[in-house]
């Protein structure tokens, strides 16, 4: 009986050395992850600091007009027109806007 | 005799012991319970770590989401002089990846301090050249930096934010309280290395962060309106430029424009003069512009109609001793073309008609005199006088837009009440606030002001607008294959050294909307002092119409003129 109650008590006193190891390998563990998940986080905010300026308008139109050679259309050589998706026009269809560039319009608009 | 030996050697033994016992039982008892409340409050400090938390400061997006403010936690760099052999040898060290000068980091680091700042909010860059660099000495933190991407693009409504994180202009300053995280003190556990082990009570929360706005600038809308503004006061060697888009239908700002621009990433270099949102801010006397408030006014109140036929005088006409001019030499003309033609003498004689009080009550209807209350700082409330301070011929100088003081806000929001079928809008510039995780907090709802006039008044005093662009001073604003409705301004300023109106320094402006069957945008330019010719039709009207097309492309409005196309097929 005296044995069973020492061999009892070791276990709990294991159990609690255990437990408080384990607790303080696990409190480790999270810090380790918190630190890695701010790196990450510092990571993406960089990211999308970076595409945020890359896609300034202002650098665009600098790449598209200096690197690639392409010239804003002149005034009146964009048109907007609209076209239905059957036929027959009906104010209830969705028009469908459709953007292209005006090579030519004879006798169009001065 | 040996039994007593031993004994005697027991006896010491077990005095050894218990002494040492004493020894350690006294220890004990000194430890645990003379020093205990002491000794608990060095180990806590020991073991326990307070730090200061707070949340990153909220991101401030486009229409579309695009990023245009947004926080980045970056390092700065500190020193502890006294922990330091060789400060000249370190600032030698340090200087290339700060970019400070070496004298400047030796003069920090030689003085008799625990702690100095060495530079603040690196780029991330910088940081992790100095990862590697790092020393007894010399510390890092890591602390919040506010970055906008998009450099001086929208950079007056945006505003900056100062060292320490907080909104000094702009929506930043406006929105102070909800965009700044929040702060908290937390308690951590750390071992004997000084690791953080996991937080007392293991009831550690992230402090929230700030609240996210999204505007109703669209990014590409602002864009055109910049450069396009910016060309105009380049090529006119204009002192300033400011320009406003709004939706007339909701009051929503999609782009706000002053140039001088100026990069918010690096503000400390500049003053206010340069940051100053002018726009909102600076009043000026609008000129003839005026006088599309006033044709609205004597409309409404049946003073005129547009086919009234008014005497033009041949151009010169004397009221309270002062003589006006036109520019042109009229006769008799309609109440339509007296603002087509934008006749000083006509307005005079169309605002005496309407009298000093009817005046008066349009002007306070239309939002003059009085702030727009805009959701953004340092907005001006412009000039009304009250009728009891005019005198004999303020009637007529208010009618051709002198004796006023306006803001282009105030103008604009007032055009497009026209644009409106003459309901006033409240114009705004945030749209939604949204939590950390993008979940909608608040929608911001137009918001309408008042009726200001009718909708045939609307609708009559825009077709006079349209014959401005059409057959009169506003020309240079028609958009090919849409109805454009506007009215050109151009106003002496008042010399500041002789109190009198200059004959050398002019605002040239132009308001307006389009299409004018069904408004997308209402828009005001002013240039402040072109150089050259200073008309508004001339320096402001152009860029009304360079950006007025642009954008309804952009916006996919279609031309309301048929159009033939031919499709071409390229020759073998």
């Amino acid at each position: 009986m005296k044995m069973l109650a020492v061999f009892v008590g070791l276990c709990l006193v294991f159990v609690f050395v255990w437990e408080r190891v384990d607790m303080v390998r696990v409190g480790y563990q999270i810090e380790r992850l918190k630190h890695d998940k701010v790196v990450l986080e510092r990571e993406r905010d960089e990211l999308r600091v970076k595409f945020s300026a890359l896609s300034a308008p202002d650098r665009i139109a600098t790449v598209a007009s200096e690197q690639l050679g392409m010239v804003l259309p002149q005034q009146g050589q964009v048109i907007v027109i609209q076209s239905r998706s059957n036929g027959a026009p009906s104010p209830r269809d969705t028009p469908v806007e459709v953007r292209i560039a005006k090579n030519d319009l004879s006798g169009g608009r001065k | 005799m040996a039994g007593s030996l031993s004994r005697g050697r027991r006896y010491f033994v077990l005095l050894l012991l218990l002494c040492g016992f004493g020894v350690v039982l006294f220890r004990l008892v000194t430890l645990q319970v003379l020093q205990a409340a002491e000794l608990a409050v060095k180990a806590d400090r020991q073991h326990q770590k307070t730090v200061s938390l707070e949340g990153a400061r909220g991101t401030i997006v486009d229409r579309h989401g695009k990023v245009l403010a947004m926080n980045m936690e970056v390092p700065s760099v500190f020193g502890v002089p006294t922990a330091l052999d060789s400060p000249a040898k370190t600032a030698r060290y340090l200087s290339p990846v700060l970019h400070v000068g070496t004298d400047e980091l030796e003069r920090k680091l030689s003085q008799d301090r625990g702690f100095v700042w060495l530079a603040r909010k690196l780029d991330p860059e910088q940081g992790r050249r100095l990862g590697h660099m790092l020393m007894d000495g010399i510390g890092v933190v890591m602390e919040g930096r506010r970055f906008y991407p998009k450099g001086p693009l929208l950079s007056h409504v945006l505003g900056f934010v100062g060292m320490d994180g907080e909104g000094l202009e702009g929506v930043e300053r406006r929105y102070e309280s909800l965009l700044h995280g929040e702060k908290r003190v937390t308690v951590l556990q750390r071992d004997a290395l000084g690791r953080t082990v996991f937080p007392k009570g293991l009831t550690e929360q992230n402090p929230a962060s700030g609240r996210s706005l999204v505007l109703t600038i669209d990014e590409v809308i602002q864009y055109v309106t910049e450069k396009e503004l910016e060309d105009a006061v380049t090529r006119t060697h204009a002192k300033s430029g400011a320009m406003i888009v709004l939706d007339p239908q909701t009051g929503a700002l999609l782009a706000l424009a002053i140039s001088p621009r100026f990069d918010p990433n690096a503000v400390s270099a500049l003053g206010p003069d340069r940051w100053r949102n002018r726009a909102l801010t600076d009043a000026y006397e609008p000129g003839s512009t005026m006088k599309a408030i006033m044709a609205a006014a004597a409309i409404e109140e049946r003073v005129m109609m547009p086919n009234t036929m008014v005497f033009g005088e041949n151009g010169r006409m004397t009221i309270a001793n002062t003589v006006i001019h036109d520019h042109e030499k009229l006769g008799w003309v309609s109440f339509a073309q007296v603002i087509q033609k934008s006749s000083n003498i006509g307005a005079a004689k169309t605002g005496m008609a309407l009298g000093d009080q009817r005046l008066y009550r349009y002007l306070q209807a239309f939002g003059f005199g009085q702030r727009t209350d805009i959701d953004l700082p340092g907005e001006a409330g412009g000039l009304v006088k009250n009728p009891r301070d005019w005198d004999r011929r303020s009637v007529a100088s208010i009618s051709m837009g002198q004796e006023i003081g306006v803001t282009p806000i105030q103008m604009v929001s007032a055009i497009a009440a026209l644009a409106n079928g003459g309901v006033l809008m409240k114009p705004y510039v945030v749209s939604e606030i949204r939590d950390a995780r993008g979940r909608v907090l608040q929608q911001i709802l137009p918001q309408v002001k008042r009726q200001v006039v009718s909708p045939e008044t609307a609708s009559t005093v825009t077709a006079i607008l349209e014959g401005v662009v059409t057959d009169g001073t506003g020309g240079k604003a028609a958009i090919p294959g849409f109805r454009v409705a506007g009215k050109t301004g151009t106003a002496q300023k008042i010399d500041p050294r002789t109190g009198t109106y200059s004959a050398s320094q002019f605002v040239g402006s132009f308001v307006g909307y389009a299409p004018a069957d069904n408004p997308r945008l209402a828009m005001i330019v002013v240039i402040d002092e072109p150089h050259g010719e200073a008309w508004g039709g001339t320096v402001a009207a152009p860029v009304f119409n360079r950006v007025g097309e642009q954008v309804l492309n952009y916006l996919g409005v279609s031309s309301n003129e048929p159009v033939k196309l031919v499709m071409m097929s390229e020759s073998p």
